[in-house]
């Protein structure tokens, strides 16, 4: 049942000018209140499953609904009850913050009595209230960030989505933008399903991350538990000096030792790094192999990616380059 | 309520225009030219059929269309750039129907378009053109503007859904709106342009306005113009129209 979720997708289907596969198949629930991230590589279908959540693009096939209201079919409803901020800015940067505010508060139909409240609430909960009359033109990217939190934010959105919020942002204006997202979220209940491809800031700020590549999910879960797919315990990175072969070698007689990536450098799971590491530097030195730098680290969803599609991040959007490069062009194109 | 929403983006459009006018100075260096120069030299040549006007007056409303016309014209750019940026796929999810964006953008351009009007007459009332001035045909004029340049914003719009980048946007730009200048009658009567041009000019509507602009500041004929006006609108109501049908095609 569709209307039981904040956002439900059914089997979709994006097909951009006819050849490139950008959505293949996606099924998706997100309960009400709550926080989803979506992540993958570029070109993995992220955008694409957004815009057609927010109305701008309809499914080559599949069904979607937000709040109960289908996507296509009662997009005009879907509209009134979303907040959304693009990837790409959405401001007119010739104009100051007051003034996109204002524009957007009138193209939104807020009544005009409650307008300035409305802008001034926000401004102030955005920390934007001595940059308001400035033009956005000299705005940092961070307090482009806010502006559009906040233009997204005055009609109370019951579902927000963010793509790519914090895309190019430092880690302190990252952080203030989670800050203001989390604390909407807090006081309104709000669902926020957001897109990213930076794992790190899924494992943090989500509660169910959905993993994409391909047009494909392939992986959904709590954060903590994806992780535990790749399996309990430390993982070991070993960067080597040339062949990994001998080392795969060694490594493979080296009781309770997982290998998780077979490429330079090796990625290895072990039950208890520190009890084990030494056991697995002798094995390794005493086949000849020399080591140039051991890291260890708890699993995080990078992993989780490489032990579902068998590459990093890197390597998926690398080979999807062209593919992803094309569906791009595709996009701006709006073929 | 639709219209006052479609009437936020002519706000927009004033909003910036305040921060920088810029355009409203550099459009003007062309149609200075055009009275100044070529209007004054071409009236002492007096080889142009006016029908008892002096040239410079007749001419001044076709360098007013072809002035305004440019700039609405050229307002498909800023679509092609929204696109490239974030703010038309923000704009789409909006609670807007589709028709209100087009015709808010349409009318948006209209109001950059209608700046014109200020600096051509500034221009050629002190070298001597005859307007009517009354507010009547003011108030007429910039009606049979405002409808014009509507429905051109409006098919510049639907340009900019099917050239999906800046240079081929102004590729095509030029290569439509020099044509449209001179296929109509703004700097000489249709009459004299041979039969092929003729009928060309009769469906340009370029020439529609550019009548009504003389009809109301020149004839000073306010029941001809509103004709012209109601033909006019048509044309640019069957422009948001078709634009508002393709809007979905400039992003899907």
């Amino acid at each position: 049942m569709p209307g039981s979720f904040a956002v439900r997708a059914e089997n979709l289907v994006k097909v951009y000018e006819g050849t490139v596969r950008a959505l293949d198949g996606v099924t998706l629930s997100v309960e009400e209140g709550e926080l989803r991230a979506i992540v993958g590589p570029n070109g993995a279908g992220k955008t694409t499953l957004m815009r057609i959540l927010t109305t701008q693009i309809k499914p080559t096939s599949g069904d979607a609904w937000v709040l109960g209201r289908h996507v296509v079919r009662e997009a005009g409803k879907v509209r009134s009850a979303i907040g959304y901020v693009p990837q790409e800015f959405s401001v007119w940067n010739d104009l100051t913050g007051y003034e996109n505010l204002l524009v957007y508060a009138k193209l939104y139909g807020i009544p005009r009595d409650r307008r300035k409240r409305v802008i001034e609430e926000m401004l102030e909960f955005m920390e934007l209230k001595e940059a308001a009359n400035r033009l956005v033109r000299t705005y940092s990217g961070g307090m482009i960030r806010r502006l559009e939190l906040a233009i997204a934010l005055m009609v109370k959105p019951r579902v927000l989505f963010l793509d790519e919020p914090t895309i190019g942002l430092d880690p302190r204006a990252r952080a203030l933008v989670w800050s203001r997202v989390l604390e909407y979220r807090k006081e309104y209940g709000a669902t926020v399903v957001f897109n990213t491809h930076y794992m790190d800031e899924a494992e943090r700020y989500s509660e169910v991350v959905t993993m994409m590549n391909r047009g494909r999910i392939v992986a959904e879960g709590e954060p903590g538990d994806l992780a535990k797919a790749v399996g309990e315990g430390d993982l070991v990175s070993l960067s080597l000096e040339g062949d990994t072969a001998k080392a795969l070698d060694a490594l493979s007689r080296v009781p309770e030792l997982v290998v998780v990536s077979a490429k330079n450098p090796v990625l290895v799971r072990v039950e208890n790094a520190q009890r084990q590491l030494p056991y697995l530097m002798e094995a390794l030195m005493g086949n000849g192999v020399r080591v140039k730098e051991v890291g260890i680290r708890r699993p995080t969803l990078e992993d989780v990616f490489v032990k579902l599609t068998g590459m990093t991040v890197e390597e998926a959007e690398a080979l999807g380059f062209r593919g992803a490069a094309a569906m791009r062009r595709a996009i701006r194109r709006g073929g | 309520m639709s219209l006052a929403r479609a009437l936020t983006f002519v706000e927009l459009e004033l909003r910036r225009l305040r921060h920088d006018p810029t355009e409203v100075f550099t459009r003007a260096v062309q149609p200075i030219l055009w009275i100044g120069v070529f209007g004054t030299v071409m009236a002492r040549v007096r080889a142009i059929p006016t029908g008892g006007v002096d040239y410079l007056t007749f001419i001044t409303p076709g360098v007013l269309m072809q002035s305004s016309s440019f700039i609405a014209m050229a307002y498909g750019i800023m679509l092609v750039w929204e696109r490239e940026s974030g703010i038309l796929k923000k704009v789409l999810t909006l609670p807007l129907s589709r028709l209100t964006v087009v015709l808010g953008r349409s009318l948006a351009g209209a109001a950059r378009a209608l700046t014109q009007l200020l600096v051509i007459l500034l221009v050629a009332v002190p070298l001597g053109a005859k307007l009517d001035l009354s507010p009547i045909a003011l108030a007429l004029a910039v009606l049979a503007l405002l409808a014009g340049a509507a429905g051109l914003t409006a098919l510049s719009i639907l340009l900019a859904t099917f050239m999906k980048t800046r240079e081929r946007f102004m590729g095509i730009l030029q290569a439509i709106t020099m044509p449209l200048f001179f296929a109509s009658n703004a700097i000489y009567p249709i009459e004299v342009m041979p039969a092929p041009l003729q009928a060309f000019s009769r469906v340009n509507p370029l020439t529609y306005v550019i009548q009504a602009l003389r009809e109301a500041l020149v004839y000073s004929n306010p029941l001809a113009c509103l004709q012209s006006i109601v033909d006019i609108s048509l044309f640019s109501l069957a422009m948001i129209a078709l634009a508002t049908l393709l809007l979905g095609k400039i992003v899907e």
